[in-house]
């Protein structure tokens, strides 16, 4: 009998709330966190496709750290720390109490430190003056810089990882902070994803990958529509989600508040394409398949799935299409959400908040309406969507997370109260 | 103003070079996907270079109209030259066009 790994304390930065009790009160309110982007001055606006964003407009670090704490690290790194002190206050875990090499911080970020990045190369080719780069650009934009700082923080001197697989790099995250629990390399593990990339460079760049919605530029709140028939592509959004996990044992020991157990992971590769899924779904249903393996529950006994739903054509039909072949009658018996109509797709981050929404899910029993879900798609229909609340008794979570670069991953998260 | 004849040659040239084929072995009738293999990401790479030959953005909702070399000329033809050409995709290569099979936004994200 492997470790029992737990979810013990929750943090998140998001366009629809700073902290837990305010994103789940907007989540289950059905609130938008896409608006317009006001401008990606110097640049003409106009020269963007896509020209709304799930922002969290006037984030101020001070506000939630001592002064100086975080202000030498790029956006989504203080997003980073932000969500790590609300996990580690809501679990109650103290450093000074822990034997601090047994405490590891595994990061997921798709892009890390654009806002210095862009700057700094702009300055360069524009003023040709390389003696002018930035001292911080490099530990800046170096993508562990996130996973780094939260450790210095919080005095977390286990493993230190960062994961980067585009979007399901923090789903990977959790996973891997799993992994090393169960491995015992350490007692506990703060997880964190992070990723704050609508900078002028990397909008563009989603822009000309033609993957972003272009179609609701004037009306923001509709552009992010999972499973729904009009939707046209992602909308980026921007963020943090941390989650402390640890062995039940370590839990139990220091009488910690349980959310739920991570009971299951799995990793796959589709060995396909940089950017296109295999239409079939079949490598999607393995990855889920290989997880609820992992995790000893049977597709029968899976009550709620937080898919990845980016709202894109293909994407969001490729994952039904998965849903039905390893659920088979079940698919429509599932409660299913998806978090990315609220914010977006924030990337790094989306995994994380993933797994914030599934313990919050099962520990409440609440579903988060999936917004602008006016006209399903048949391609992508499942009985289980709504477009408002939804109340369910769920013990089984899945999440599904997939990345550029072909890559997958799923993740298990179990009641307790089983 | 653009001739059709000069925005064929440098469609089919710029799609030659991506392709790395001889031009002359590419028909209009051409299905990009079909007969040329390209997929979406493709088809995206293959626009951008047009974009750039002629100075044009193309907006992503008229990707969707876009699946034969032909397609891409007369589309290219009515946008370089709106005042001479017809500034729309005909209607039967829109028609033709199955909207959610064709579409170029396909990623996993």
């Amino acid at each position: 009998m492997s470790t029992k790994v737990v979810i013990t304390g929750l943090g998140v930065v998001s366009p629809i709330g700073i902290g837990v009790p305010q994103f789940w009160k907007a989540a289950l309110e059905g609130r938008s966190g896409i608006s317009a982007i006001p401008s990606f001055d110097p640049f003409p606006l106009e020269g963007y496709r896509s020209r709304v964003a799930g922002r969290i407009p006037g984030f101020s670090l001070e506000q939630y750290l001592p002064a100086g704490q975080g202000d030498r690290v790029d956006r989504y790194a203080q997003f980073a720390l932000v969500a790590a002190k609300e996990a580690l206050a809501d679990a109650d875990f103290r450093m000074e109490r822990e034997e601090p090499h047994r405490v590891g911080v595994i990061v997921g970020a798709g892009m890390g430190g654009m806002v210095m990045g862009e700057r700094e190369i702009t300055q360069l080719y524009e003023q040709k003056r390389p003696h002018r780069v930035h001292p911080n650009f490099i530990p800046v934009i170096t993508l562990n810089s996130a996973s780094g700082i939260v450790a210095m923080a919080y005095g977390a001197k286990g493993p230190n990882l960062t994961i980067s697989t585009a979007c399901s790099s923090s789903a990977h995250a959790l996973g891997q902070a799993m992994h090393a629990i169960r491995a015992g390399t350490a007692d506990a593990v703060i997880v964190v994803g992070a990723d704050a990339s609508i900078t002028p460079l990397v909008f563009a760049g989603f822009c000309s990958l033609r993957a972003l919605s272009t179609k609701y530029n004037d009306m923001p709140e509709r552009a992010s529509r999972p499973f729904d028939r009009g939707r046209d592509g992602f909308v980026m959004g921007e963020g943090a989600g941390a989650l402390i996990l640890e062995s039940l044992t370590h839990a139990k020991k220091r009488k910690a508040r349980m959310y739920a157990e991570v009971a299951g992971y799995a990793a796959t590769s589709e060995a396909h394409h940089m950017v296109i899924p295999r239409e079939d779904g079949e490598e999607v249903a393995i990855t889920m398949r290989l997880a609820l393996k992992d995790a000893g529950v049977t597709p029968a006994q899976v009550d709620y799935i937080n898919a990845h739903a980016t709202s894109t054509t293909v994407g969001d039909a490729v994952e039904v299409k998965a849903i039905r072949l390893l659920f088979k009658s079940r698919a429509d018996k599932l409660a299913v959400s998806a978090t990315k109509s609220l914010v977006g797709h924030t990337l790094g981050a989306a995994g994380s908040l993933a797994g914030i929404v599934s313990a919050l899910t099962l520990t409440s029993g609440q579903i988060h309406p999936t917004l602008n879900l006016d006209d399903p798609d048949p391609a992508c229909a499942l009985a289980g969507l709504s477009a408002q609340p939804q109340t369910r008794k769920t013990k089984v979570a899945l999440i599904n997370a997939f990345g550029f670069g072909s890559n997958n991953a799923a993740v298990v998260v179990k009641s307790l109260s089983t | 103003m653009a001739k059709t004849s000069d925005v064929s040659d440098k469609i089919i040239q710029a799609l030659a070079d991506y392709l790395k084929r001889d031009a002359a072995s590419i028909q209009t009738t051409h299905h990009l996907r079909d007969d040329l293999g390209l997929d979406s990401m493709a088809v995206i790479e293959m626009l951008y270079r047009i974009e750039e030959v002629f100075n044009i953005q193309i907006p992503d909702q008229d990707l969707v109209g876009l699946t034969t070399v032909g397609q891409v000329i007369a589309y290219v033809q009515g946008r370089v030259a709106p005042l001479k050409a017809p500034a729309k995709i005909p209607a039967k290569a829109v028609a033709k066009a199955p909207a959610a099979k064709r579409s170029t936004k396909s990623k996993k994200a």
